[in-house]
This record gives structure tokens, sequence and C-alpha cells, in this order.
């Protein structure tokens, strides 16, 4: 093999090695929740109720990156909304409306954090449901989300 | 992440405690019957069943008066007619399933100038069933 083409393999091999796994992980921690619109006094329609069990984790890839949320909830019939508290990292987007079989949009933008540490915000949920969307008995049981959080670069 | 949402019934009276007073400046000459007629009071309700109806019943099984009442310019639903109150519980309010809503109360009490004084103490209940 001739210096040249010896150049050539070695420059390949280089930039090859420049490409790196990125290294972006995400979690939800706090487990499945179950939030109840039980009404009350005086009477307030629509019901609402709000969650802030759960938080977000994440560590943000090489370059400024954002988080996106979608949801997947088969039959949907009342509305769920997700809001990104005291993200540790990033802007916090605008309270989402979770619809089923949405796009993903942004929830925590322009994340510029240190990459070797994890970042946290809570999760505030916040359902409601009008009187006249009736309750979950008879409408064939309560709406459950699969909420998928998603990071990527920006 | 679950929403759940249970039945929910909610009743709430505006004015818990009501006096009706049937005196003598509500009689008309030559007549017998002497009669009030109360409108201050309210009903509210929140309702996420479907095929709901308001029932209305009194706590005294044989009064010295009459005492009627009827659901009067209801937000929500369609009122039954007037009834005279009695322990058995009678349609007062229809169609107000999956609703939140409000209507006046009208009370009316009736005496009979020939059976004297004296005084009922009721207790109203107002309940939602299924229609």
């Amino acid at each position: 093999m001739g210096i040249r083409n010896q150049l050539a393999f070695f420059s390949i091999l280089l930039l090859a090695a420049s490409v790196e796994a990125p290294a972006q992980t995400i979690a939800v921690q706090g487990g499945n929740q179950i939030i109840k619109l039980t009404g009350g006094t005086p009477i307030v329609d629509p019901m609402v109720s709000s969650n802030t069990t759960c938080t977000l984790q994440w560590k943000r890839p090489k370059n400024t990156a954002k988080i996106t949320v979608s949801t997947i909830c088969p039959g949907q019939k009342f509305t769920l909304k997700v809001y990104a508290i005291n993200a540790q990292d990033g802007d916090a987007a605008p309270e989402v409306t979770l619809t089923t079989g949405m796009l993903a949009v942004d929830f925590v933008t322009n994340l510029n954090g240190n990459r070797t540490k994890t970042y946290t915000c809570t999760l505030r949920y916040t359902a409601s449901a009008t009187y006249a969307q009736g309750n979950s008995s008879e409408l064939g049981g309560d709406d459950v989300h699969t909420v998928r959080y998603t990071i990527l670069e920006q | 992440m679950a929403v759940q949402v249970p039945q929910v019934t909610t009743l709430r009276l505006m004015t818990l405690t009501l006096a009706l007073n049937v005196s003598a400046i509500n009689a008309q000459p030559g007549t017998d019957e002497i009669t009030v007629t109360d409108q201050t009071s309210q009903l509210v309700w929140g309702i996420n069943g479907s095929g709901k109806k308001i029932t209305a019943s009194t706590s005294i099984a044989a009064p010295i008066f009459t005492l009627k009442v009827r659901a009067l310019n209801p937000t929500k639903g369609t009122p039954a007619p007037e009834m005279i109150l009695s322990t058995t519980p009678n349609d007062f309010l229809m169609n107000v399933g999956r609703s939140t809503g409000s209507c006046i109360l009208s009370y009316t009490g009736i005496a009979l100038a020939s059976r004297g004084v004296g005084a009922d103490s009721h207790v109203v209940t107002f309940t939602v069933v299924n229609q």
C-alpha cells in the first residue's frame, strides 16, 4: 500500500472516531398516578384537579437540546394538560394540552447545562372535565394516558 | 397517568331556613283560603350522570297547613307541576342529567281560616334520582 493510500486510510479512521454516541437519558419518576375529579362546593364547572407527584429527570446530549411531549390515550374523553415546574435547566414551554395521537410538542427548551449532570423538573398534570361530559363509568372507563417525553437536539 | 371521573351529584340550597307566615294580611274577604308565596330560596346542582331528576319531600306526614313547591326559572331541566309536599318524594325537576344549573324554589303556604292558628316545621328534602 502506497503512502497516499495509507494517509487516506488513517484520515478516515479519525473521522469515524470523532462521532460519539450521544449520552441521552430521560426518565419519569413517581410511577403511575391517578387524578380523580370529584367536584365539591361551591359547584364549579368544569371540575379541575392537579397532580405534582412526578418528576422528569434528564441528561442533555452534546448540543443544545430540548424535551418534547406527546401522549396516547385510546378513547380519550377528558382534558389533561402538563407543565414543567422548576426546571433546573432550560426554559419551560407553555402548558401543553395532551391529546391522544398528537405530534410531539416542545415541553422544555434550550437545555444547555452541564452534560454530566442530571437535571429535573416537576411534572404538573392538570385534569378537567365538565359535568356535561359525563363520568368514567358511563363512558367506558378512565382515561389512561401513556405520556412520552423525548430529549433531542434542538 | 390516568384521569378518573366518578359519578358526581351535588345539590346545594342557597337558603337553608325559611319561614312562611300566613297571616290575616294575606286574607281575602269572603275567602276561607289564605295563601302566601316565597321565592327567595334557590337550589343549585351539579350532576355528571345521565338520566337524572330531582324529587322533593317533607318530613311532616300530617301537616296542619298545606305547603306546595315548584321549580321556578330553572336554567336547565324541565320543571314538574307544582306539588303538595308529602313524605313521599315526588318529581320536582326533570331532565337534569349531565348538567349544572339552578332554579328558584317557589313555596306556597296555604291555610284555611276555618282551621285556626298553628305552625308546621318542615324539613324539605331534595334528592337526585334516576329518571
